[in-house]
């Protein structure tokens, strides 16, 4: 008698615990539902309304490639301050900038990213952390330090040599590349991490010296690491708007600057369009980098 | 003057943190000698090597190689090759590319390179598979692949920092028969690092046992298991019953009398590291020199009591282990002993019945008196 209530009320514990249990699982398939509507529902209608056939954002009326064609050939509706040669020249810019600024920023992040990974010496936790510093930072404080930064050394520049310097590439270029080098050591590194130390002592007991062993055996592995650093690098500097607004000189304009210009007459089909594709071109660099992380560390 | 083909003199190597992984040592090792440095880890043999191949500086004393000073002389000089413990294998490169690779370092051309590195494939049994990567291999074809990639460049030395250890029980016993044939044959000076006795007993020519940075004892793998030095050494080389005792008189003969805890005194060999010449010892007896007898037999076997040692024992406890029997025994108050006795037919591993009064029996010569 007992044995019997005691599985009875077993039973029904283990009927609340299923339906909790049901719940919890209905919960969890609801959350990336909501988690990518809100990511992607912005971006999609953005994508969507590029190829609508009216101007107005309140509907859908059909499939164009109208706006595309628009912005190749120079017609952006009423808008004076459109032309397809400003945007050319501001596409040109943006791969002008984001090609140097990430051929420094690879080259010294990548340094970075050895040191870090194979030296000893004093400091090196406190640089480690400063790595770091333009990851977490907010771009706008950034954008406004170097601003003035660069102000206050062509003011000292000035003075000492008398020559003026006017911002321009130089200074988005160097802006790009400071905060390039945080995100190039950060791929490198977790890549450094990933690779047998001994690897490199194997070398140097065959007979290689440090800098062969380095170009044979080092580079090669870490070399995923560096091109997807690299992409990564090149992507954020084709993307950044803030930094290089408030480093930019005249005429400087890159392709999310000219965009900005455009948005300050109003949202148009054309810059929805514009915005499409470098949004795709964005996300495809940003793919290969992926990709190359995850043949990374596959190898290993 | 005779030179080593490895000398080390006076070697202490301190690290950043102030541990002194290696601490004095000094030893010689002659050409074609395969020598193997044995210790628990963390005991400084793997640093011991570390130093010879040159990545690590010593903090103080010298290293030799062929009688040169390798002080200032960087790992990618020194005339020495490692074959590491995990291997080491460069995974973006091919099988004959990691082998070819010490040779190009070198500048030997490429088809004489090519033409060695089939050669030292074929002296490793493992020909064919040049072109594969080496995460296609197995780990015991791994194992192989670093051994031809070090042999390949005719080292003087070749150092192996546990090169066994990854791999599994059958497998490594195979490899120690093929190593030790394969330095017999190209006849190339081994540094053995392990931490497995029985590995550095089977293979080497002399081994150096190492305990907290310090080499306890260098000797033929008769004398380290036949004659320890040290009750570490006794310890940790096979298995080993320790019996306290008193040192009473230290014989000229090299034997002396000690005293037991029940006050029995009994006649063993010193130990030629011996220091004290009286007061507490321990007595190392290894449970195979040990002899069980029940009462009723040893009026049939002529011992000499002058010759052996006999004592009374009670047995407490048996193991069967297929080969051997192991008994444990009970001498005086609270002295155990384990002694050990081939099963060599099916009789001899059901003989005794536990709570039997026994007789053990070793000679002298079987029992080392040693420093406590």
């Amino acid at each position: 008698m007992a044995a019997t209530s005691q599985l009875l009320i077993n039973e029904s514990a283990i009927r609340r615990n299923r339906m909790t249990r049901r719940l919890g699982q209905a919960g969890l398939l609801l959350n990336p539902v909501f988690t990518y509507f809100f990511l992607w529902a912005p971006i999609l209608i953005l994508v969507l309304f590029s190829f609508n056939e009216s101007r107005s954002v309140a509907s859908f009326t059909g499939f164009t490639l109208k706006w595309y064609n628009n912005i190749l050939n120079n017609v952006m509706g009423a808008e004076r301050a459109f032309s397809t040669e400003i945007m050319l020249n501001a596409f040109r810019n943006s791969l002008f900038v984001g090609t140097v600024a990430t051929v420094i920023a690879t080259v010294l992040g990548t340094m970075i990213a050895l040191a870090m990974a194979r030296g000893r010496f004093p400091g090196k936790g406190l640089i480690d952390g400063l790595l770091f510093l333009p990851v977490v930072i907010p771009e706008i404080t950034q954008a406004i330090s170097l601003a003035i930064f660069f102000k206050v050394a062509f003011d000292w520049i000035a003075v000492i040599s008398g020559e003026r310097i006017f911002p321009g590439f130089h200074t988005i270029i160097m802006a790009h590349v400071t905060f390039n080098i945080s995100y190039v050591a950060i791929v490198v590194r977790a890549r450094l991490a990933d690779m047998d130390p001994q690897l490199e002592e194997a070398a140097k007991d065959l007979g290689a010296n440090p800098w062969r062993a380095f170009w044979r055996v080092t580079f090669p592995l870490i070399l995923p690491g560096v091109i997807s650093g690299a992409l990564l690098a090149f992507t954020l500097s084709l993307d950044d708007f803030v930094i290089t607004f408030f480093t930019s000189g005249v005429g400087t304009s890159t392709l999310p600057v000219f965009v900005y210009g455009l948005l300050k007459l109003t949202v148009t089909p054309e810059v929805n369009a514009i915005s499409t594709i470098m949004m795709v071109l964005s996300t495809l660099l940003i793919g290969i980098s992926l990709a190359m992380q995850g043949r990374t560390s596959s190898r290993a | 003057m005779a030179t080593y083909d490895v000398e080390l003199v006076d070697i202490v190597k301190e690290f950043d943190s102030g541990l002194r992984a290696v601490d004095k040592v000094s030893v010689q090792v002659a050409d074609g000698e395969f020598f193997a440095l044995l210790g628990p880890s963390g005991c400084g043999k793997t640093t011991t090597l570390r130093l010879i191949a040159g990545f690590e500086q010593p903090s103080a004393g010298r290293v030799l190689i062929r009688g040169i000073a390798m002080e200032g002389i960087p790992a990618y000089h020194r005339p020495v090759n490692t074959v590491f413990q995990d291997y080491a294998l460069f995974p973006h490169l091919t099988v004959e590319q990691n082998i070819m690779f010490g040779l190009e370092m070198e500048g030997v051309n490429k088809k004489e390179a090519r033409a060695r590195a089939a050669e030292s494939l074929e002296m490793v049994r493992l020909p064919g598979v040049g072109e594969r990567k080496p995460r296609q291999l197995s780990g015991g074809q791994q194992q192989r692949v670093a051994l031809a990639r070090a042999l390949v460049k005719k080292p003087a030395v070749l150092l192996l920092d546990e090169p066994l250890g990854a791999l599994d029980l059958k497998l490594r016993k195979n490899m120690q028969y093929e190593l030790k044939a394969l330095q017999r044959d190209v006849g190339i000076t081994f540094i053995y690092v392990t931490h497995d006795q029985e590995e550095a007993i089977t293979m080497a020519d002399r081994i150096a046992v190492m305990n907290e940075g310090k080499m306890l004892q260098i000797g033929s793998p008769r004398q380290i298991y036949e004659r320890p030095e040290s009750v570490f050494v006794a310890d940790f080389i096979g298995e080993t019953n320790f019996i306290a005792g008193e040192l009473l008189e230290r014989g000229p003969d090299g034997f002396g009398r000690v005293k037991l805890a029940d006050g029995t005194v009994i006649r063993a060999q010193l130990s030629e590291a011996l220091s004290r010449s009286s007061g507490q010892v321990r007595l190392a007896i290894r449970p195979e020199r040990i002899g069980i007898a029940t009462i009723a037999e040893t009026g049939g076997e002529e011992i000499d009591p002058s010759e052996y040692t006999v004592l009374d024992a009670l047995l407490i406890d048996s193991q069967y282990i297929g080969t051997d029997t192991r008994y444990t025994l009970q001498i005086g108050e609270a002295t155990e002993l384990v002694v050990r006795v081939q099963n060599i037919s099916e009789l001899d591993s059901s003989g005794i019945a536990l709570g039997q009064a026994v007789t053990v029996y070793w000679h002298n010569s079987s029992a080392t008196v040693l420093d406590i």
